[in-house]
């Protein structure tokens, strides 16, 4: 969806709409909504929504770093110890590379 | 590379084929076609074309850079509760530069001196043993080691086993006698180097091929050998050698992931399966094998086992450590078989013959499980007396030993004695000798420990061993005919070597004769045991049958017919192995058949239905007929044989950890193979990798500004075409 061909209430809405979704447990719509309304948040002139658009965009950042300080830091103990986790380690794997511990 | 393996071949030539029927096709119709797709048609016949010519080089490139290693062996990975044995290379294969070893001094150019590593190792038979193959292990200019096999076998003697073979799971431990324990009273395999059980990161092939050995040799002293002191240049023969395991760490682990990726996975991938096979057993009298033996019947039980490994996969000649002996005992069975009025002995006597033995008593273990949980038609309280037939060459003279437990004798010393009384009686007018060996000396290795755990039973192993092994090949690739001395002489064709009467055998037959007369004794035949005789004939078939080849006439003509594809001519591998069963177990099994079982007059849909709970019938091949070249005498076998699980109990129970069962389990592999091929320099690898990404880049470029210029470089036909007109 292109945005210049939307109206500024129709903007407001769809990044409320990602904002909110972003809530369960679904970080790409937040990084869908920073990345899509980055320009109209900060770079376009000013009108009336856009100060909320600011608001909802600058939450979703929040919420983005969040999980991938989240994620990396799972994933990074996850990698470099999952062989000796043992019995858990393979609970937690959804696949096992074959020939290593 | 191009295109990998045969498959990766196939593919390319069956696409090349249909290529060109697609450009036949093609051209055949474009006759009517105009110009411009006459045009078409041949830029698309010149891109097959190139396909079709594609994959013709490609495999011929293939077989111009690579010399597959056809006859090898790979040490592959085992597990057991605690630990993981064997070898393993990387995913894609590992690959040095060769170098051959033949005296202890060369091997310092691979661990030191040689200016190419990583190395492959092409070892002299002789020289693998412990200490160097400790060198290499502890290197990381190893990439792996190939061993030519030594022709004849190593004079002083080679074991991959341990010291105290299946140390653990026999009998003797802290609860009963433990100064026994962990063959402290008796180093059983005093030459065991324990090269099976150790754990190599690379890996390990056997080459038994003398002329691939050869070749192998050629190229190395063509490219490899440092010349007048020079150091040796690009391009250099190295070898690739491939046999990447799943499995890791322990059965534990293993197991756990087999199980794991089974519930949930869509494609569930085994990664290790556990070592198993099936007993073989028959009995005197027939036995229900559907109800339970009444416990005023008493048996008396003979067993042998009939497996042994090496630290090669599949190569397990096993000569001595379990064919002479389970030959000794089939022809015991033929022999009891044929004595008079043996249906009316008041005891019954029941012929056993163990799988995986050599992996901490797989089949006994299950055997003994089985009796003691009332699994078994005969339990554990019907074993009047045990007698185990362990490594039995001949020796000269002919002298045997009865080992028995030195605890067990304080209260069944009575019975023990029965059994040395009847074993030394049954000597008589045979050039065997049977003795006792010293009373605190532990019983060697033996199925018989497996029953002795679970009830005091009176048992008797007769070996060939006073103390310590006599077989200096024990459970190694060395352990062949050639071991127990079966010789043949050269001139004689294959069917009359089958019948050609070896000293082996003659002794063999004496020692069966003992343990079938003792046996008569021991189920309660008063009479006298002179008519009871084994036969070195069949003694003799045996052991060519199951140490030479197993194509011969006698066994073609006692096995199904289905079963024909497993006679080759050689000898089976007696590698117990996941896959069940072993074509050794069938051999077994028909051979028992054959030598118990009597002909019953049925027809064929007959003999296939009749089989119940008391006796087996075999639909088997029959003898050539006589009369004509292809057909066959097929007859109907009527036997007491029977097979049962020779699978840990651990593994039933799934205890996968457990101390008290076998654990063994076999890693899986997608393939195993060597091959060798030379190597050009690193820096010619990279100028050849950089001049095609320059090209490639280049090419990009020009293809770029051709595009942006295509409109003066081509200019339309159509528009000179159409002023032209």
């Amino acid at each position: 969806m292109n945005l210049d061909r939307v109206s500024n209430e129709e903007k407001l809405n769809l990044c409320r709409k990602y904002y909110l979704g972003g809530f369960a447990l679904l970080p790409f719509l937040w990084l869908v909504n920073v990345f899509w309304f980055f320009r109209e948040a900060f770079l376009v002139p000013a009108y009336t929504e856009q100060l909320q658009i600011k608001r909802y965009v600058q939450r979703s950042a929040v919420g983005l770093l969040f999980w991938v300080i989240v994620l990396t830091t799972w994933i990074s103990i996850y990698q470099t110890h999952r062989a000796q986790w043992g019995e858990m380690g393979d609970y937690l794997s959804f696949t096992i590379p074959l020939g290593t511990p | 590379m191009l295109c990998e393996g045969i498959g990766g071949e196939k593919e390319a030539e069956a696409a090349g084929k249909m290529a060109a029927v697609e450009e036949e096709e093609e051209m055949g119709s474009s006759c009517s076609w105009r110009m411009r797709g006459v045009a078409v048609v041949l830029l698309r016949g010149l891109l097959l074309c190139a396909l079709v010519a594609g994959s013709g080089w490609c495999n011929s490139v293939e077989r111009k850079i690579y010399i597959p290693l056809n006859r090898t062996a790979s040490c592959v990975r085992l597990m057991n509760a605690t630990h993981q044995i064997g070898c393993q290379s990387s995913m894609n294969g590992d690959t040095g530069v060769i170098h051959v070893v033949e005296k202890p001094e060369d091997v310092q150019w691979v661990l030191t001196d040689g200016p190419h590593p990583p190395y492959i190792v092409l070892l002299d038979g002789e020289l693998f043993t412990r200490d160097l193959m400790d060198q290499l292990k502890e290197s990381s200019r190893i990439s792996g080691v190939a061993v030519a096999i030594a022709k004849p076998s190593p004079v002083k003697g080679f074991s991959p086993a341990s010291k105290c073979p299946n140390d653990g799971f026999g009998v003797y431990s802290s609860d009963y006698g433990p100064q026994y324990a962990h063959c402290n009273n008796m180093e059983w395999n005093p030459l065991g180097n324990g090269l099976f059980y150790e754990d190599f990161s690379f890996p390990i092939f056997l080459l038994q091929d003398e002329n691939e050995t050869e070749v192998i040799k050629q190229c190395y002293q063509t490219y490899n050998l440092p010349r007048n002191g020079s150091v040796p240049q690009y391009p250099l023969c190295a070898m690739q050698l491939f046999s990447h395991m799943h499995a890791v760490t322990s059965t534990v682990t293993c197991m756990r992931r087999t199980s794991l990726q089974s519930t949930f996975s869509i494609n569930p991938e085994v990664i290790c399966d556990p070592l198993s096979d099936y007993n073989v057993w028959s009995t005197l009298k027939p036995v229900n094998v559907s109800t339970k033996l009444n416990s005023t019947e008493k048996v008396v039980m003979v067993a042998t086992r009939i497996d042994s490994h090496s630290m090669f996969w599949n190569v397990a000649p096993g000569a001595e450590s379990a064919v002479a002996s389970f030959v000794t005992h089939l022809a015991a069975a033929e022999a009891i078989h044929k004595a008079p009025n043996v249906q009316s002995l008041p005891k019954n006597i029941m012929f056993t013959f163990f799988q995986g033995e050599s992996f901490d008593y797989i089949g006994s273990s299950r055997m003994a499980y089985d009796m003691q949980k009332n699994k078994f038609p005969i339990r554990l309280e019907n074993i009047e007396y045990f007698l185990e037939l362990s490594q039995l060459a001949p020796t000269n003279p002919s002298v045997f030993w009865m080992h028995t437990d030195p605890l067990s004798q304080r209260n069944l010393s009575d019975q023990i004695n029965t059994m040395l009384v009847a074993l030394k009686n049954s000597t008589a007018g045979t050039g065997v000798e049977v003795r006792e060996i010293s009373s605190s000396q532990a019983l060697p290795p033996s199925s018989f420990q497996r029953f002795l755990r679970l009830k005091e039973i009176p048992g008797v192993v007769l070996a060939d061993h006073n103390t310590s092994f006599q077989n200096k090949y024990y459970q190694s690739i060395y352990d062949t005919s050639e071991n127990i001395l079966l010789n043949y002489p050269e001139w004689l064709s294959p069917e009359e070597a089958l019948d050609h009467v070896t000293e082996t055998a003659k002794s063999l037959a004496e020692v069966a004769t003992v343990v079938a007369r003792a046996l008569y004794q021991l189920a309660g035949g008063s009479g006298s045991t002179t008519a009871i005789q084994a036969d070195p004939k069949t003694v003799t078939r045996m052991l060519y049958g199951f140490l030479v080849r197993t194509n011969n006439s006698w066994f073609q003509s006692i096995i199904k017919a289905d079963l024909k594809g497993i006679l080759e001519n050689e000898p089976p591998p007696y590698y117990i192995a996941v896959s069940k069963p072993v074509n050794a177990t069938y051999l077994v099994h028909y051979v028992l058949a054959n030598l118990t079982g009597t002909v019953a007059n049925l027809t064929k849909e007959n003999c296939l239905s009749s089989d119940g709970d008391l006796y087996e019938y075999a639909w088997v091949q029959g003898p050539q007929d006589p009369n004509s070249t292809s057909s066959r005498l097929p007859f109907c076998v009527r036997s007491a044989v029977h097979l049962s699980s020779a699978i840990s109990p651990a593994f039933e129970l799934r205890e996968w950890g457990s101390t008290q069962y076998s654990t063994w389990t076999e890693s899986r592999w997608k393939e195993l193979h060597a091959r060798i091929f030379l190597v050009a320099s690193k820096q010619l690898e990279i100028i050849t990798l950089i001049v095609g990404i320059v090209i490639l880049i280049i090419s990009f470029i020009a293809t770029y500004f051709i595009n942006a210029k295509a409109d003066v470089l081509f200019a339309t036909p159509q528009d000179s075409g159409a002023v032209a007109y």
